[in-house]
């Protein structure tokens, strides 16, 4: 019996011409998802190997590595651009030194507005916006349509249960929905693939569960579809309920969630904390000064030094300067962290707050899993830059080692006499400049990051599919 | 004359509804093997819930509601497998085919014994043209339809068959090809209970006729106590009078009309 009326579903399902026109045109949306990402990845790809070659064509004909300030890029990765998240919304370039606080700078929609006005057709979008739709369009009259059409009175004048009813509705409906979806999904997928994206086993299995938890959403919507048309009694108002669901779950939700949180808790604006290091960077270099010309007074007793002698006091400025930009450098990064965590903390509690609040929606929960699998969740730009600053005390060290201890950051003297013989410049090896290679985030830690939400997920679809069967018992059929 | 055992039985049957009002009023009555009852009555007079009730979607406040001595709010599964039923303006499922829709619902009634050429026979027996077996019956006018879900309710082959408002909407010659079928099914021995509005065809085929107002069965008359009454004359006498249905007022009332 229950198979009959999973099959009877599936056939009603497949086969009605409103599921012919949306299954067209989302299948096509989601070939062209992962087609558009794809070659948005080649794109970006070859950007910044171009950026990476220019940053060390740069270097060509330098002589002193302590000239030298590489630009790292945030590199793109292949799942970024299938669920871009806030991967267009960072600052992908840093401009490294020896030593100071660190600024990613030019987003990709710093470089393109353009794209942030209609953002990208991802995989997060279509199954957030699209398919939570296609979803209410067949489950909104899955009852209170066969009550109309008269169906349903026919369906239980049988020796059915009314529970064998209702979950072969429901499953025909789901695997109804979802089966055919993985049509799509895999051409897209072998679309991906053809294309040359450079996609890990982890990637793929990241992929996969990002398809897992787009179709626990669909799954959620359709279990509340369900459960509203089994609280109502004709398809037009069950479809107007659900549509003002959809709008609050899709677009209500998540947005006051994260503006009642910005309300509630304040974070010091980057701007704030910007001024303040600057204005300690002013008052330590007013000092650094003080003191630069109290050892120029002190130690400059020769009026015409011999070249040797004019060497060994270089060596002794530098040496000197070295150490002042150290200790301004090192009270610098001290406020810098301590402002940083401040702000970190702040914003770690109105994040908690924000996505606590948004998560009583699907849709929230449905994005935030999808980003933490694709890893391109908030802590994207938090861990490109501690990539970056690992990078630093790297080319810090080979500074110092290429350099005779001193690193770029501070100030330096070089002293050239005309009469002395000119010591010959060799260029420096750009090959030998440490590359930047930053370790994208594992598999193990993105699902780790997922799985609350892909239990909250599934939770939505047992509380759902649940109300949807215990008010079906109630139903008055009649 | 031999009494049989009756197939449908409803005994002292009420239904009061959560917002008070009082559908069904112990109404009493039984359809034997091979009989067809027709209730009569104006809309809101009970004959729909009357079905209802013996379908368990609803459950009666009183009384019981019998299907082969099976009370159906008590063991509402094993009753429905002894009934059929073919309620007013069926739509069945618009995308499926008339074939489609007799395989599911056939089956669905416990039977997978048959194929699709027993459901042809079924769609010719109740008049639907050969060509428009295959066709989906998003095309079908009423009557089409009606036909799709009379076969659906033959081939159930169940002793006892609920008809709720079965020939409305229906033009002439549909209407007398069904009261045709019907008699067919009679004489198979099938149980007939029909809610009806139409009073010559219930007057034509139907064995015993009920009259029911505001919930109260208020006259049960057989053919042979009908024989050389006028039977529109009586119905309207009895919608007129008191929903008691006192025999005094009702005839001054059908002298009268």
């Amino acid at each position: 019996m229950f198979g009959l009326i999973v099959r009877k579903e599936l056939r009603e399902i497949l086969g009605s011409p409103r599921f012919a026109a949306t299954f067209a045109m989302i299948s096509l949306l989601i070939v062209l998802a992962f087609y558009l990402g794809a070659r948005d990845y080649l794109d970006q790809r070859q950007r910044y190997e171009a950026a990476v070659a220019e940053n060390l064509r740069q270097l060509e004909g330098q002589t002193d590595w302590l000239d030298v300030r590489p630009a790292i890029f945030l590199p793109p990765e292949p799942l970024a651009s299938l669920v871009t998240g806030i991967s267009n919304d960072i600052g992908r370039n840093v401009n490294v030194l020896g030593m100071g606080a660190l600024r990613a700078t030019e987003s990709r929609f710093n470089e393109d507005p353009v794209l942030a006005v209609f953002r990208f057709l991802d995989l997060e979008f279509l199954f957030q916006v699209v398919l939570s739709l296609f979803a209410v369009l067949f489950g909104f009259d899955l009852i209170s349509g066969e009550k109309e059409r008269g169906t349903l009175r026919l369906a239980l004048s049988a020796a059915v249960p009314r529970a064998t009813w209702i979950l072969g509705k429901l499953t025909g409906a789901f695997l109804g929905l979802t089966v055919p979806l993985l049509i799509p999904i895999t051409l897209g997928a072998l679309t991906v693939a053809v294309m040359g994206l450079p996609m890990s086993a982890g990637d793929w299995l990241r992929l996969a569960l990002v398809v897992a938890a787009g179709l626990l959403y669909v799954g959620a919507f359709l279990g509340l579809s369900v459960l509203v048309s089994c609280a109502t009694h004709r398809s037009s108002t069950s479809f107007l309920v659900l549509l003002v669901l959809w709008v609050l779950a899709v677009m209500v939700a998540p947005r006051s969630a994260v503006l009642l949180a910005a309300r509630s808790v304040d974070v010091p604006s980057l701007d704030e904390n910007l001024s303040r290091l600057g204005r300690l960077r002013s008052q330590l270099w007013a000092e650094d000064r003080r003191a630069i010309d109290r050892y120029f007074a002190d130690q400059l007793d020769h009026d015409s030094p011999t070249p040797e002698e004019a060497q060994a006091m270089v060596g002794r400025f530098n040496g000197f300067f070295q150490e002042l930009a150290e200790e301004r450098n090192r009270r610098v990064e001290e406020l810098d962290a301590d402002l940083g965590e401040q702000r970190l903390n702040r914003q770690a509690i109105q994040e908690r707050l924000a996505f606590g609040l948004a998560r009583l929606s699907p849709a929230a929960a449905f994005s935030i899993a999808a980003v933490e699998l694709a890893g391109t969740a908030l802590d994207l730009p938090r861990r490109y830059l501690d990539q970056a600053r690992a990078y630093q005390e790297i080319f810090e060290r080979f500074q110092k080692e290429k350099s005779g201890g001193q690193s770029s950051g501070g100030v330096r003297m070089v002293v050239r006499f005309a009469d002395s013989e000119a010591e010959e410049e060799v260029a420096i090896d750009p090959a030998e400049l440490p590359a930047f290679a930053p370790e994208p985030r594992s598999t193990a830690e993105a699902i780790r990051g997922a799985v609350p939400d892909l239990g909250l997920l599934a939770l939505f679809n047992a509380l759902f599919f649940a109300g949807g069967f215990v008010a079906f018992l109630r139903y008055d059929v009649r | 004359m031999e009494s049989k055992q009756p197939l449908l039985e409803a005994a002292n049957l009420s239904k009061r509804y959560e917002d008070d009002v009082l559908a069904l009023d112990e109404i009493s009555f039984q359809v034997a093997p091979g009989e067809i009852y027709a209730m009569l009555g104006g809309n809101g007079a009970g004959k729909t819930t009357t079905i209802h009730l013996f379908l368990n979607f609803i459950e009666p406040t009183a009384g019981e509601a019998r299907i082969d001595g099976i009370a159906t709010h008590v063991e509402p599964l094993r009753a429905k497998e002894r009934v059929a039923y073919v309620s007013e303006n069926v739509a069945l499922y618009p995308h499926f085919t008339a074939l489609q829709n007799l395989d599911f619902f056939v089956r669905l009634h416990g039977r997978s014994d048959l194929d699709r050429d027993g459901y042809r026979k079924a769609l010719s027996r109740v008049g639907l043209q050969e060509d428009a077996h295959d066709k989906r019956l998003k095309g079908f006018s009423k009557g089409m339809r009606q036909k799709c879900a009379l076969a659906i309710a033959i081939l159930k082959d169940a002793p006892a068959i609920l008809l709720d408002e079965p020939t409305s909407g229906l033009d002439p010659q549909a209407g007398m090809e069904f009261t045709k079928l019907l008699g067919e099914l009679r004489d198979e021995g099938k149980a007939i209970l029909m809610s009806t509005h139409d009073i010559f065809r219930a007057k034509q085929i139907a064995d015993t006729i009920g009259i029911m107002r505001q919930g109260r069965l208020v006259m049960e008359r057989s053919q042979a106590e009908l024989a050389g009454e006028d039977l529109e004359a009586l119905y309207v006498g009895y919608m007129a009078g008191p929903a008691d249905g006192s025999e005094r007022s009702v005839e001054a009332a059908a002298c009268s009309a």
